[in-house]
């Protein structure tokens, strides 16, 4: 919405811009600055881009109560010292909607401010309701109060107030629309606060609200997924201990069906996220199975929807694992690189991301060769041949790939044993029993059409007509 | 004009006028017989009348005649059923009356008693509506004078009468007297003055037949410039023509309506009169009405059996009707036309709707032109192909969509008018059938059908849904009017109009939208709960995007979607298009004639050949590859793709001698072979021969192209498969040449093929070889310990089913992997305890491998 003007006008080398666009049409208006922020504090801007993105800034918050900033963008944008007499008295009005407000609300956040009234409350919604008003005269309106003066702090943009009103807001009413939109507001509060701990408490609450509360509307469920798989964004990338959770949720069947289905800019945040993961799972020293099949989930997701969305992140999926076509990866990754170091999200990931990667390649590279030129293989990886055979002595260490370096011919040699058809026995067994069919019976909305084969196949019997 | 000199002379001019046509009739027979015949035999065939027999005359009078008797058990027109009820009663007393006079002429007291009986009951009934009649007066005054006459006859001249005579004539003598008593006070004033007592009855009756008269001579003299048939129809007809004035129309219909479903009832002439009415119709209201009546009475004329259809002179009368009745409709906006309006009860006077005022029709536009839809639909099935008969038929389709188009606005009109409320999915319907004519044509065939039908509708007409000169193409317009139906219909239409919308975008070759349109409709999930017709639509839609796949490059895809229906070997019956035959089941004629009723008019065909030629590539394809596989490693389970494709194959291998190839399927068959032989220049060139793929036009050569890439590369992997064993190395470069493919793309496929553990091998990127794994193939002995295990884990896996079964619901205990970690958490003690207990041995082996899985240290273990 903000940007679009910022778009039309200017061109737009790597998609970037129309990436930036897609994101924030579903970002809260509030989140959306950060992003813009982040935009303007690139190196490389442009003067007239910069002040696209000025325009951008204010017109976006024009509309919120935070007057002083707005009347320094308006300066910015249009140059002048003065200030339209619009602005202060915009102020004016705020400043005293805020006195009515904390009149207002006086009361009811002195009783819960209180000990002694809040050791009394339960965690029944409306005993406590009807405690306060038998007690202290606390009345709906009063508690409602508290919701609406804590959406005029979070205009203000004094977020920490306003999630605490939200907070209190929350315990007290029993109005579940309001109560839900309080909860979406409080995330927004605390992601602005980069309180994350807190955020991914109010993710996992609107979680389980979308899937109970909004059951029986799927179009209702399909929005609210969308934009929480937005907003989780900022503590997929900044929070390092939710990485894990969010990546699973991003998997869960609904919510890459969303994804799939209305927003497959996504995806890059996605796959840089599997990617990355790995390092961190070799560190924990676990789970690399649940690894493998994140990757494997990803490139299955990647390769449905190749044709409908790209970008340098998924199409060096797609080179490495759908083309087998090592030097498009290794282009990819380079462009790949590019696009993470300027990206709101995955700037700080960046360094990592291309570690993994590369791994990535020589892992697949090793298992379908047996003999390597080391200075092709560098190469691929975009090293120098010093660096690469480093690389490649490292990743044998850490790896335990069977290999050896034949130094005189400038060669790696994989040894690749052959597996006994007893293991093989023994792993088609177990795989067997263990996960093919015990699999959760998730059905993901893309099935494959072939499968339309399959669901019908009982059913065309019964169709003789 | 001789009716008129008939007229004339006969009393009988007072009945009302659809009996003075019958009369007409018995009249005109009876011509030159003389008076006294001529009463007797008019008294019978009145009597044959009343019983309704076919005595009648000509077909016109005698469909009146049924009017009339059909008039009697209906309530809602008191006014002219009593009457002519009366009438009637009144002429069969007449002919009663008649009969005994001329007994009394000759004595014939047997007859005159009888006959007596049946006037007295035929009295009662006259009586039981009105007063005694005169007539029946004066032949009970005129009959006891003739008995008494005859008592004192019999004494003078003691003649003597035969028995029966006797009998009868003593009966009649006492009733007569008891009868008489009765009615003395009629029989005193009749015998006081028998002229005055009949003269009084005359003149009263004799004003309507003046008037009669005159009008009738006027109304012939007007007709008598336009009829020019001759004789004695043309007596009938303009007897009857001069009736039509706009007055008289409403009666007219609402006789034709009340008829309307009964037997006997001649269309062909009702269509006739109706005409007439119209050319006389001079209100709105009354064209309107004519219209309607006429519309439905034209669709009345064929009955809905399968194997007549209307006539095409009956059916563009019918849309030229129909369309002149949209023309007033709109024209007049004082009138509209809906379901659910109130019957106009009062014949005589046409409704006068103040100025502002919305007056409603009861009658249906909807049912009208969906009627008429169906209609060219069932010529066009009964038509044969290949005729020019049916292309002239199709030419009406583009009449036929003016008016879906412009009923469509109409209902659009309607709606925005107050207090007229209209069924939501009357618009719906038409919009469903518009969308019908348009979705599976080519693009410029819609835009031409709609630049038409826009040129021919009226300028100042206008449409909220497209409105004019929105279209330009057919992707909007497909999209608007499946929008359209998206918000405001449900269950069946909707379905059907996501059917539409993917089959276009399929036609189209936008394979990605058409698909995803499709899976998320989640019509696989609940069509086999829709209609047949429906089911069809379903159908036909997944052999579009099938087709679509296949011209996208996906044969994999392709394959999949059209398995189903191709596999089936029931196209024909699937697609609707031809009675299939099936060998098993027995179809009952009941069944058939449901089926033939089904079937799509040609033009709406899919090409089976081409369907059937596109599924057996697509399927040789993935087919021979994974033959080549399964053959060189037998532990891999007997995937089978397409049954159809297998047995196929193995006939054309049970042959001794091959000869070339004929068909479409023998190309395909032999190309399989090539293929599988790694020979595949020829199969290339086998499929390319195919001479089914002209019907791709344009795409064609692209679709040679993607087939011989394709072929390039299943060849690759077919040769591979079937002589891995037999190389230990094998150049890229070889390949490269024996396959026409570039280096690259070869370490790509064979990549691909080892990461997906489908070779065991590896590349030497020094030698740019493949270096091949040995002893990966097993031997006998362990080969058939793989298919023991195999089938000891059926026996598992079905045991662990049935307990499933039992535990109903509570299968999720099973999720081992997931439960390992938290063994505390959920599932009552005694399914576990079980399931250590069924799983056995085998459990106890599970475990350590399941755990270690990525490891394979049990696999170490082995090998050590």
């Amino acid at each position: 919405m903000a940007l679009s003007n910022g778009t039309g006008a200017q061109s737009d080398p790597p998609g970037e811009y129309e990436f930036l666009d897609k994101i924030i049409r579903h970002m809260d208006r509030h989140l959306i600055f950060p992003l813009l922020e982040h935009e303007t504090n690139r190196e490389d801007i442009s003067d007239e881009r910069l002040k696209d993105l000025t325009i951008a800034k204010y017109r976006l918050l024009y509309n919120t109560n935070m007057t002083d900033y707005v009347a320094d963008l308006w300066k910015e944008v249009n140059d002048s010292d003065e200030v339209p007499t619009e602005f202060s008295k915009k102020r004016e009005e705020v400043l005293e909607r805020l006195r009515i407000f904390e009149e207002e609300s006086s009361k009811i956040t002195d009783l819960l401010a209180d000990d002694a009234v809040v050791s009394q409350l339960r965690s029944d919604k409306v005993a406590n309701l009807k405690f306060l008003e038998e007690n202290h005269g606390v009345t709906i309106e009063m508690v409602n109060i508290l919701y609406d003066f804590g959406k005029f702090r979070y205009a203000c943009g004094d977020y920490e107030r306003a999630s605490d009103l939200l907070y209190q807001f929350r315990v007290l009413s029993t109005d579940n629309e309001k109560v839900s939109r309080a909860t979406w507001g409080k995330l927004v509060c605390e992601i602005l606060n980069t309180n994350w701990e807190a955020a991914m408490e109010e993710i996992q609450k609107l979680k389980d609200s979308i899937e109970t509360r909004l059951f029986n509307n799927p179009r209702a469920q399909l929005t609210a997924r969308e934009s929480l798989v937005h907003y989780a964004l900022f503590p997929f990338f900044n929070y390092e201990p939710a990485r894990e959770t969010l990546t699973e949720l991003y998997f869960s069947p609904p919510y890459i069906s969303s994804i799939q289905t209305v927003c497959p800019w996504i995806l890059r945040y996605l796959a840089a996220a599997v990617i990355t993961n790995r390092s961190r799972n070799k560190n924990l020293g676990s789970s690399s199975g649940a690894y493998q099949k994140q990757l494997k989930d990803l490139v299955r997701v990647v390769k449905q929807e190749v044709y409908e969305y790209n970008d340098p992140v998924t199409e060096f999926v797609k080179a490495l694992y759908v083309d087998f076509d090592f030097e498009e990866a290794q282009r990819k990754l380079g462009e790949a690189e590019e696009v993470l170091r300027n990206d709101f999200f995955l700037g700080s990931s960046t360094d990592v991301f291309v570690e993994s990667a590369r791994h990535l390649i020589s892992e697949s590279y090793c298992k379908i060769h047996q003999r390597i030129d080391i200075k092709d293989l560098s190469k691929r990886l975009g090293l120098s041949e010093e660096d690469g055979e480093k690389w490649i002595v490292n990743l044998i260490r850490d790896t335990r790939v069977d290999a050896k370096l034949d130094y005189k011919a400038g060669t790696v040699v994989m040894n690749h044993p052959p597996q006994s058809v007893y293991q093989q026995r023994f792993i088609v067994l177990f795989h067997g029993v263990n996960s093919e069919r015990f699999r959760p019976i998730a059905r993901e909305r893309r099935l494959d059409l072939g499968e339309y084969w399959l669901k019908r196949k009982a059913r065309s019997e019964k169709r003789n007509f | 004009m001789s009716s008129r000199f008939f007229h004339g002379g006969d009393s009988d001019s007072e009945s009302s006028s659809s009996e003075e046509e019958e009369l007409y009739g018995v009249e005109g027979k009876a011509e030159d017989s003389e008076e006294e015949e001529s009463s007797e035999e008019e008294s019978d065939s009145e009597e044959e009348s009343s019983s309704d027999d076919e005595g009648g005359p000509v077909g016109a009078s005698r469909f009146m005649k049924d009017v009339a008797s059909s008039d009697e058990s209906d309530d809602e027109d008191k006014h002219t059923i009593v009457k002519s009820a009366k009438d009637k009663r009144l002429e069969e007393l007449e002919g009663t009356v008649r009969l005994i006079e001329n007994k009394e002429k000759i004595n014939d007291w047997a007859v005159i008693s009888t006959e007596f009986d049946k006037m007295n009951r035929q009295v009662i009934k006259i009586v039981q509506s009105g007063t005694i009649p005169k007539l029946y007066v004066k032949t009970i005054s005129d009959l006891e004078d003739t008995i008494n006459e005859t008592i004192a006859k019999q004494k003078t001249t003691a003649l003597k009468m035969n028995a029966s005579n006797t009998k009868g004539f003593n009966a009649m003598k006492q009733k007569i007297k008891k009868n008489n008593k009765d009615y003395a006070t009629e029989v005193e004033k009749y015998r006081a003055d028998k002229e005055a007592y009949m003269e009084s009855d005359e003149e009263e009756e004799a004003v309507p037949v003046e008037k009669v008269r005159r009008n009738r001579v006027q109304r012939i003299d007007e007709l008598d410039a336009q009829i020019d048939e001759e004789g004695f129809a043309t007596v009938g007809r303009g007897g009857r023509t001069l009736q039509y004035t706009p007055e008289s129309i409403l009666k007219h219909l609402r006789t034709i309506i009340e008829s309307r479903g009964k037997k006997n009832t001649d269309r062909g002439e009702q269509i006739r009169i109706m005409e007439k009415l119209l050319e006389v119709a001079t209100t709105p209201y009354q064209k309107i009405r004519v219209l309607l009546t006429l519309i439905s009475t034209r669709f009345d004329l064929t009955s809905t059996s399968t194997q007549t259809y209307m006539s095409q002179e009956q059916w563009r009368s019918a849309e030229r009707e129909f369309s002149s009745l949209l023309q007033i409709l709109e024209a007049s906006s004082t009138y509209v036309v809906t379901e659910n309006a109130d019957e106009w009860d009062d014949d005589d006077k046409a409704p006068q709707p103040a100025p502002n005022e919305v007056f409603k029709i009861p009658g249906s536009i909807v049912s009208s032109i969906e009627r008429l839809d169906d209609e060219l639909t069932r010529s066009l099935q009964q038509t044969d192909p290949h005729t020019a008969e049916y292309i002239d038929r199709l030419g009406d389709e583009q009449l036929l969509y003016n008016d879906i188009v412009r009923s469509l606005i109409y209902i659009e009109n309607l709606k925005k008018m107050e207090n007229v409320e209209t069924p939501p999915e009357s618009a719906n319907r038409i919009v469903m059938r518009r969308l019908e004519h348009i979705y599976f044509k080519p693009t410029q065939v819609v835009t031409t059908l709609e630049e038409n039908t826009w040129k021919a509708l009226p300028e100042r007409l206008q449409s909220e849904i497209t409105p004019r000169g929105f279209v330009k193409d057919a992707a909007p317009l497909v999209q608007t009017l499946c929008n359209f139906l998206f918000q405001h219909s449900e269950g069946i239409i909707r379905a059907r109009a996501m059917l539409c919308q993917i089959y276009f975008l399929a036609l189209q070759d936008d394979y990605w939208r058409a698909r995803d349109l499709a899976l998320m409709s989640h019509l696989t999930e609940n069509i086999s709960t829709f209609d047949i017709s429906t089911q069809i639509l379903f159908n036909r839609t997944l052999v579009q995007i099938g087709l679509c796949a296949f011209r996208a490059g996906l044969c994999y895809e392709a394959q999949g979607v059209l398995q189903e229906i191709c596999g089936s070997g029931r196209q024909k019956e699937l697609l609707a298009q031809g009675v299939g035959m099936q060998r098993y089941s027995q179809v009952t004629p009941e069944q058939e004639r449901l089926e033939r009723q089904r079937q799509l008019p040609f033009h709406m065909h899919i090409n089976l050949e081409l369907l059937e030629c596109v599924y057996l590539t697509c399927s040789m394809l993935l087919e021979i590859p994974l033959l080549a596989q399964t053959g060189s490693s037998p532990d891999i389970r007997k995937r089978i793709i397409s049954k159809t494709f297998r047995r196929m194959l193995e006939y054309t291998e049970r042959q001794v001698f091959q000869g070339p190839p004929e068909n479409t399927r023998d190309h395909v068959m032999q190309a399989s072979k090539a293929l599988a032989n790694g020979e595949w220049r020829k199969c290339s060139e086998l499929i390319s021969k195919i001479a089914i793929w002209d019907l791709l036009g344009k795409d064609r050569e692209n679709v040679k192209a993607m087939l011989a890439a394709q072929i390039q590369e299943e060849g690759l992997r077919t040769y591979l498969f079937t002589y891995a064993p037999y190389y230990d190395t094998l150049s890229l470069t070889t390949l490269s040449g024996m396959f026409d493919l570039s280096v690259k793309k070869i370490a790509a496929i064979i990549s691909k093929m080892i990461s997906h553990e489908e070779l065991g091998a590896a590349l030497d990127q020094v030698n740019d070889a493949i270096v091949f794994r040995k002893g990966v193939e097993l031997s006998r002995l362990q080969s058939q310990i793989v298919t023991l295990s195999e089938k000891a884990m059926g026996i598992l896996e079905s045991n662990e089913k049935v307990l499933e079964t039992r535990t109903a619901g509570m299968a999720n205990a099973y999720v081992r992997n997931e439960q390992r970690g938290d063994r505390g958490g959920g599932w009552g003690g005694w399914q576990r305890r079980d399931e250590r207990r069924i799983g056995g041995q085998a459990g106890a082996a599970r475990r350590p491998g399941g755990q270690q899985f990525g490891g394979g240290a049990l696999g170490g273990a082995i090998k050590a």
